[in-house]
């Protein structure tokens, strides 16, 4: 039984990261935008749906809407100072944004539930959505569900946005600036809207993270996980949706496996985790220079 | 606290991250990307230092030295290993490039040296007391080393020829390369220059403070504002830039904002409202997100978006 519940702990986590990584891709892939922060809306998504749900008592759904309003407004405003920028710029901008959002919630501890102060410490015991109807030997299954269910509404919507002309534009921009420009569009608009609905999508994966782990901490945001995040679509292949859940898969497969391996090899915890880690930025780097339009490779359309 | 010693203190970190954003932005001059790696390169040369300083009880500017020309070396390898099949390619797949290389970097140094904190042989410093400051004679050493290594910078840059081929290469590669410029060779010296510059950034940082795996990419986001508020590409830039955010970081958290809101007294009481030290990052964060509003090209360099 044990491994069949932490199969669909993977799978929850899997889905968690598959829409993580579809709203990068939509901003990254299919907009062009470098955005190395993305950490920075999933980190808000989580705080704003624990604090709705904890201390304004209100429904899961709604701290999840929350989740996804906050981080939509957080990414607007990042994309005020850098929508006119190069690609440099965004990546280091949202690089620090990413750090600020997790040192606001290390040093602040006045986002506490009654006596207990947030900060370094976390905030412990998040509710569960429908926990008191659901009998607890299949709750895992049902959460997973729940999660594929948010998974599959993020895919559809943002889908239809590439597929639709928004997508088409989007991806005029990410080419080349002066064609959708000599055609009349806001370029600039266009980053901050793509930049607001990838970020808005993120904070709903926070938000269904933190109800399923009942607990959060600023260290769940640490800049690795953008990082992570952009090896799987890198490795799925940009651009596209399929592609980006494909290697949410196989990353997400590599990573959590690999943390067993100490119990079959004589090696430290420690210097696993590094090997680990050393062998995730060895796959980004391999990819791009030999697979550099990943697994599946985005469908080039003529209109 | 003192003024002097806010002035002092500002210098010291200026000469510090100064290296760094000097050597991130020789790099991104030649080479046209932001290299996230770059701050490992400061980590793994305070690393390589400290083993050959406690370990194999080198002297500290021998191990120094040694540690410099190491990296220097490591990454022209990595260069002819990496980044030269990716000549040419777009920004965003440079980057990418540099950040999983940072990572696998970091963590390299992490799984040899470990995890624990560390600090090199040079003995217990005890401050000294000049003008009304204390400074360590490390401190001043830092100083020094800093300012002499940017008068060599800027002669490397303006009195010799690679110099003059450098700027040629950035301004334009293929009429450099059509002028006898053998510009590979230029790449794999400002390669070089930055990597070294960096290593000798970080083991000033170690001198200061201590070591450890994260110390290069924990000041990844100042040597990046720095670089910024300079003009990406501008080695002077980065100069004053590192001045200017010493000094923001020193004068923003040892100022008492109540005194400031409050009009010193005048009206309302409010004393010992101070920037809590949990945010210096926000510092360097909040001059980039002003410098890219007011003026993105950097204080020093051209206007053009």
């Amino acid at each position: 039984m044990g491994v069949l519940y932490f199969f669909v702990y993977l799978m929850i986590m899997a889905n968690v990261y598959g829409i993580l990584s579809l709203s990068l891709n939509f901003q990254a892939g299919v907009g062009g935008m470098s955005n190395f922060g993305h950490v920075a809306f999933f980190c808000i998504g989580a705080y704003t749906s624990t604090l709705l749900v904890m201390l304004c008592h209100v429904h899961f759904l709604v701290g999840i809407l929350g989740a996804f309003i906050a981080s939509g407004l957080f990414a607007f405003l990042i994309s005020i100072p850098t929508r006119r920028l190069k690609a440099d710029y965004w990546a280091i901008t949202t690089l620090g944004a990413g750090e600020i959002v997790r040192l606001f919630f290390l040093n602040e501890s006045w986002i506490s539930t009654g006596h207990y102060s947030g900060g370094p410490f976390g905030i412990r015991g998040i509710p569960r959505p429908w926990e008191s109807i659901i009998p607890g030997n299949i709750y895992p299954f049902f959460y997973l569900f729940l999660t594929l269910l948010f998974l599959g509404l993020t895919y559809f919507i943002l889908q239809r946005l590439i597929n639709g002309p928004f997508g088409r534009v989007l991806k005029a921009i990410r080419e080349d600036d002066d064609l959708p420009l000599s055609l009349g569009k806001n370029i600039h608009e266009f980053r901050v809207k793509t930049m607001v609905i990838g970020g808005a999508f993120a904070g709903i994966a926070g938000g269904l993270l933190v109800h399923y782990t009942t607990y959060v901490d600023p260290f769940f945001f640490m800049p690795m996980e953008t990082f992570i995040v952009w090896a799987m679509i890198m490795v799925g292949g940009i651009g596209n949706n399929r592609g980006a859940l494909i290697g949410t898969l196989i990353i997400q497969l590599l990573y959590y496996s690999t943390r067993f391996l100490k119990d079959y090899l004589p090696i430290e915890a420690q210097l696993l985790a590094s090997l680990r880690m050393i062998s995730i930025g060895i796959l980004i780097v391999v990819v791009m220079l030999f697979l550099q339009e990943g697994l599946v490779k985005e469908k080039k359309r003529l209109y | 606290m003192l003024f002097q010693q806010i002035v002092i203190n500002a210098l010291i970190r200026a000469s510090e991250l100064g290296l760094l954003a000097i050597g991130l932005t020789v790099t991104y001059d030649i080479l046209k990307f932001a290299n996230f790696a770059h701050v490992e390169f400061a980590c793994i040369g305070a690393f390589l230092a400290y083993t050959m300083n406690v370990t194999l009880g080198m002297n500290i500017i021998l191990a120094g030295l040694v540690a410099i020309l190491v990296v220097g070396v490591l990454s022209i390898f990595i260069d002819r290993l990496v980044f030269i099949r990716l000549r040419g390619a777009s920004s965003i797949a440079l980057m990418v490039t540099s950040l999983g290389l940072g990572i696998a970097l970091r963590n390299g140094v992490r799984a040899i040296w470990g995890a624990r904190i560390k600090g090199y042989a040079i003995g217990l410093q005890n401050p000294v007391e000049l003008i009304g400051v204390r400074i360590t004679p490390v401190q001043i050493f830092i100083i020094l080393t800093s300012v002499i290594s940017m008068v060599i910078i800027h002669l490397i840059l303006k009195r010799t020829k690679l110099g003059k081929a450098m700027r040629a290469t950035s301004a334009n590669p293929a009429l450099a390369q059509a002028c006898g410029i053998h510009t590979e060779r230029i790449v794999r010296w400002v390669w070089f220059m930055g990597a070294s510059l960096a290593a000798l950034g970080g083991i000033m940082i170690g001198l200061d403070t201590h070591l450890t795996p994260r110390m290069g990419f924990s000041v990844m986001i100042p040597v990046f504002a720095i670089s910024i508020l300079g003009g990406l590409g501008n080695p002077y830039g980065a100069m004053v830039g590192a001045l200017i955010l010493g000094l923001t970081e020193n004068i923003g958290l040892y100022t008492d904002l109540g005194k400031i809101l409050t009009l010193n007294g005048l009206i309302g009481n409010l004393t010992g409202l101070y920037i809590p030290t949990g945010y210096k990052l926000a510092i360097s964060f909040i001059i980039m997100i002003v410098v890219l509003l007011w003026r993105p090209s950097g204080i020093m360099g051209k206007r053009e978006r």
